[in-house]
Order: structure tokens, then sequence, then C-alpha cells
């Protein structure tokens, strides 16, 4: 049969372009262009928020006070601005936390991801997610009524009441989760066919573990700790309670000390009136814990965008 | 021997002048003796008493439909089955006249002596050096790292594509670069047996062609076990051949057999057992 025959017969073809708007699809697009742009909104809002107090604060105080005095005490009369013990406090009891969080919590993912059989991962992997939903309060308690005594009583240094150590190794012990939980969650992510070729080089487990594995998931632990750092910085409770009130200038992790944010939340509930320099000062130690929080990450991104192995 | 691949690809045996002692298709020198292994899932039998003989510096063919079990027992001459929760072996696996799965024997050496190249290329996210030198480095050599990779790089015929990007990764490589930087990668720990699991099955024709032409070039060194499901393949590369089967047991389980083992040319040309002959036609129509 001859194509002419073939188009006298079959019937005409039926055109493709009876469009049909569906419009669940645009409802849904738009309930999720929403949320993405809630998110954005909300953090433009902070950073206004914090803007306009915080460009007040600096009419009235100096940069350079703010950036080289070693001397706090915006509350008191005469005020002092000296920010930088309540960076240092912030700083040591993150250092610390993040001592504690990071060889364990990777030694803990680790093992759930190459060392644990499946039955033995079902078990801890939630257990360990659970200790990162226990109060901050509660943890905080914990430090100052259970590990400061303990520290007390068997260290042979001076150690305050309210220290920095015991608040800095509780925070640490907050963030285990975070770090474990996301690093086992990238690491598990890295393709088998990767650990069968290193085991078939001869490879033991550690050496899978060490030297392929935890290099492939390298970013996703990045990430991991970057949370977890973030979230030890801005951690408020757990400093209030353990760690005090007084913002010596010290480096001494046993003295007592203040960070940004057990400073804000103590100001913060106090009684200074809108618009006053008190007032004001919260809000320029929040933009400076967001600013170096900002910077940490953009640091990280790009330690990441350097020295990630992207397979597939 | 071989006759049947007197085929486009690889050039015949002969050929070669290397230090590989022309070989007798009727003796076999062996280098593993396997009998009766069975290997076991859990309860469940995946494969049930295999006895076979790997040639000294041959390639054997593991050929077969799916589920017959062929990887299976191919996984089982370097341990990776350990790897595996549940998995466990009975029967005798001898490399020489060492038990591969005896009390005293370290599967991490095992797996040193007898290499491995998997169905898909499974380079590390690291530069081409690096996943050359990474077997030399976990097992403790020290010195010149250099010679070592560019020797193993020769041998699997990537030197010359590679040479000039060491540095580069893995990754930006094709699939047949892939496949033999992973040849490579394994030639660098110096294994005396190298085992393929399907190694051209995630490859185009050529590069395909490269790596059959590789792996008689290779043979001249070293053992080669190779599980393919393209037949055309086995009969072309390969100096033995073992057919397995999935069989049915009077429980309604089924199992992975062997079912016969020869040279390659009388398996493709004068099969004894009817189901080999079945198998073997039924691809080739």
């Amino acid at each position: 049969m001859g194509m002419a025959d073939v188009s006298e017969i079959a019937p005409a073809p039926q055109a493709l372009g009876r469009s049909r708007r569906r419009h669940g699809e645009s409802v849904v697009k738009a309930v999720l262009l929403t949320a993405a742009l809630l998110s954005v909104a909300t953090t433009v809002g902070i950073v206004a928020a914090l803007l306009e107090p915080t460009v007040g604060f600096f009419t009235h105080v100096g940069i350079v006070e703010f950036f080289t005095s070693t001397d706090w005490g915006p509350l008191f009369k005469p005020p002092s601005f000296g920010v930088i013990p309540v960076v240092t406090g912030t700083l040591i009891t993150t250092v610390i936390a993040i001592a504690v969080a990071v060889p364990l919590g990777l030694a803990a993912a680790v093992y759930l991801s190459e060392y644990a059989s499946a039955r033995i991962r079902r078990v801890i992997k939630p257990t360990l997610e659970v200790l990162a939903g226990i109060p901050t309060v509660a943890l905080g308690f914990f430090a100052l009524t259970l590990v400061t005594p303990v520290m007390r009583d068997w260290s042979p240094f001076e150690i305050s009441l309210k220290n920095g150590l015991s608040a800095g190794l509780v925070v640490g012990v907050m963030i285990i989760p975070i770090v474990a939980s996301l690093s086992e969650d990238a690491m598990a992510a890295v393709p088998n066919g990767l650990r069968e070729g290193a085991y078939a080089l001869g490879s033991s487990r550690m050496t899978v573990a060490l030297r392929v594995v935890l290099p492939a998931a390298f970013s996703g632990v990045v990430a991991a700790i970057i949370l977890a750092v973030s979230r030890a910085a801005g951690e408020t409770m757990i400093v209030v309670i353990a760690a005090g009130s007084n913002p010596l200038f010290t480096v001494n992790p046993a003295d007592e000390m203040l960070t940004m944010a057990s400073f804000i939340a103590q100001a913060g509930s106090g009684d200074a009136p809108v618009g006053t320099v008190a007032y004001n000062t919260i809000f320029a130690v929040g933009s400076l814990l967001f600013v170096l929080t900002f910077l940490m990450n953009w640091f990280s991104a790009r330690l990441v965008r350097r020295y990630r192995e992207v397979y597939e | 021997m071989n006759t049947m691949a007197g085929s486009l690809s690889s050039p015949p045996k002969t050929a070669f002048d290397g230090p590989k002692a022309p070989r007798d298709p009727a003796s076999l020198d062996p280098v593993f003796t396997v009998s009766g292994l069975s290997v076991f899932y859990g309860d469940y039998e995946a494969v049930r008493g295999v006895d076979l003989n790997i040639g000294h510096r041959e390639i054997t063919a593991l050929i077969g439909p799916s589920g017959c079990g062929k990887s299976t027992v191919l996984r089982c001459f370097n341990r990776m089955n350990d790897l595996i929760a549940g998995a466990r072996v009975s029967g005798k696996i001898l490399y020489y006249d060492e038990d591969v799965y005896g009390d005293h024997v370290d599967p991490i050496e095992v797996r040193r002596r007898i290499g491995m190249v998997f169905q898909k290329p499974n380079p590390f996210p690291k530069s081409i050096f690096d996943n050359v030198a990474y077997g030399p480095r976990v097992n403790g050599v020290k010195g010149d790292l250099g010679s070592v990779v560019e020797e193993a790089l020769v041998k699997a015929a990537l030197w010359d594509e590679v040479k000039d990007k060491l540095k580069a990764s893995a990754l930006s490589l094709s699939g047949g670069q892939q496949q033999r930087l992973c040849i490579a990668r394994t030639i660098a720990v110096k294994p005396e047996v190298i085992l393929m699991d399907e190694p051209c099955s995630a490859l185009d024709p050529i590069a395909t062609t490269k790596i059959e032409d590789l792996m008689q070039e290779l043979a001249r060194e070293y053992t080669i076990l190779i599980v393919t499901h393209n037949m055309q393949q086995a009969a072309r590369v390969s100096d033995r051949t073992a057919f397995f089967t999935a069989e049915v047991d009077d429980t309604g389980v089924r199992h992975g057999r062997l079912v016969e083992f020869d040279e390659t040319s009388r398996i493709f040309t004068n099969p004894v057992d009817k189901r080999t002959e079945d198998y073997i036609t039924g691809r080739f129509g």
C-alpha cells in the first residue's frame, strides 16, 4: 500500500495543542513559592530589625571603643561598651563545645555508618537523636548541679561555681547528635561501590572509613559541623545557667564568663526602655553574632568547594 | 585452543611472545582448586556444590543466566562476600595449597593478592594519581610512588591518555577510561589474580574492545576470572568457560549450580550438557 492510500484512509491526527489549564498545579506552585519567600522574608526582616537599633547604638558609642575595650558593662553606671569579653566568652564556650562534639560526633557517625549492623543502627540512631530533644534548660541545670560540682571535686585547679568550661562541655553534648546524625547521613549516601573498590584493594574497615568514605562525605560532614557551631555559638540557656553573667575578660575556661547570647538574654529580660543605649546594645551584640556566624558559614562554604570530592 | 576467538577485536594469543608459556589445553596448572563450594545468604543456599579449577595465567569465564550465582561465586575468591551480613560459605577454595577461608587467613591479605574490578567503574573521587596510589599507600608502600603509578597505568593501557593530567579528577575520565583506571588501581597492588565482575557491561563497544584487548595482554602476567553475561565476550577472551545455571531442587528452592566447565572452544562448539547447548544456541539464535 502506498503512502497516498494511507493518508486517505487514516483519520486526521488529533492536534496536540489542546491546552488544558491544570489549576491544582498553579495552586501548588504558589504555595511552594510562598513558603520559600517566607523564609527569605524572615531573614530579611531579622536583618532589618537588627539594623536600625544597631545604627542607633553606634551613634552613641564609638566603634573603636566597642571593638577594642575589654570592659563590658552597658547596663551599669557609668556604662562601658567593650565587646571583647563577651566575644571571647562566646569563643571559649563554642570551642570547648566543638572540641567535645566533633570527635565524639564523627566517631559515632563512623561507627554507625561503617561498623554497626543494621539492627544496632536502628536502635542507636534514634536514641542519639532523642538527645537533641532534651530541653536546654534541663541541660543547663545538668551542667550547674552535676558537671560543675564533679569537676570542682576532682580538678587540681580552681574552678568557679559558674564557669565556661562546664557550660561548653554540656553545649558540646547537646550538639553531638547534630554532628553525628547529619554526618552519618552524608556517609551513608556515599555509593557502596566506592567501599567495595577500597576493600578489594586490601583496605581495612578503618582505612575504608577514614580514607574513602569520610573524604567522599566531606561536604556533608562540614555542613553538619557548621550547623553545630552555629548552634553552639547561639546557645543561650545552658550558658546563662552554667557560665554566669559576669563579663570577665579571661581566657581561662574555669572562670565565670558572659557570652553574646547570654548577654542578650540577660539584658532582654531586664527593663531597658526602648530607644535607650542599653536597649540598642542588645541589637548591636545581636548584629555582631549574626555577622560572625555568617562569616563562618561563608568561609566554610569556600572550604567545602575547595576540598570536597564529588562522586557521580 | 580458543579457536572461537578468531574475532575482530583481539589478535590470537599465539601472537604474544611474552613470558607466558604456551598452554597445553588438556592439562591445567591450578591457582585455585574449588571443591564442594556452597554459598549461603542466611538460610538460603544461593550456590550449591561447585567444583572448579582455575588455571595459572589463564582467563576463565563464568557465564550463565541471571541469578545463576556466577557473581556470587566470583566474590568468594577474594572473600568479598564476607562484607555481606549473613553470607556464609562452605566447601573449600584452595589458593595453591592454602584455604582462602582458613581460620588463620586474613581476608585483607586475600584481597591484596586477589584483585577485583567491578561492573560499574568505581574510581574514588580523587585524582587519577591518587586512585592508582591508593592501594600501595594503604598497603604501606613507601618511596617512589610515581614509578609504581606509571607502571600500573602503562600496563592498563591508560598511561598515554592520562600522563599529562595525573592530578585531574578520576571522574573527568570517560567510562571506559575509568574502568581501565580501576584495572590500573588493581594492578598497582601487584596481585596475582584479577577478578572481573562484568567489567564491560556499563561500557560502549569501543571501550569494551579496549578492555578485552587489555585482558588478553594482562593474562600473560595475571590469572584472570571474568563474569560476563555476554557470551561472545566469553568466547573471544577466555581460555576456559564455566557455565552456571539456576536449578530448582525437590523442595522448590532455586540454587545456582555449575553445569559444565571446559575449554572455551569446547563449551561453545561441542558442549557435553544439554543445558549448556540450549543456553549457547538460544543466545546465538
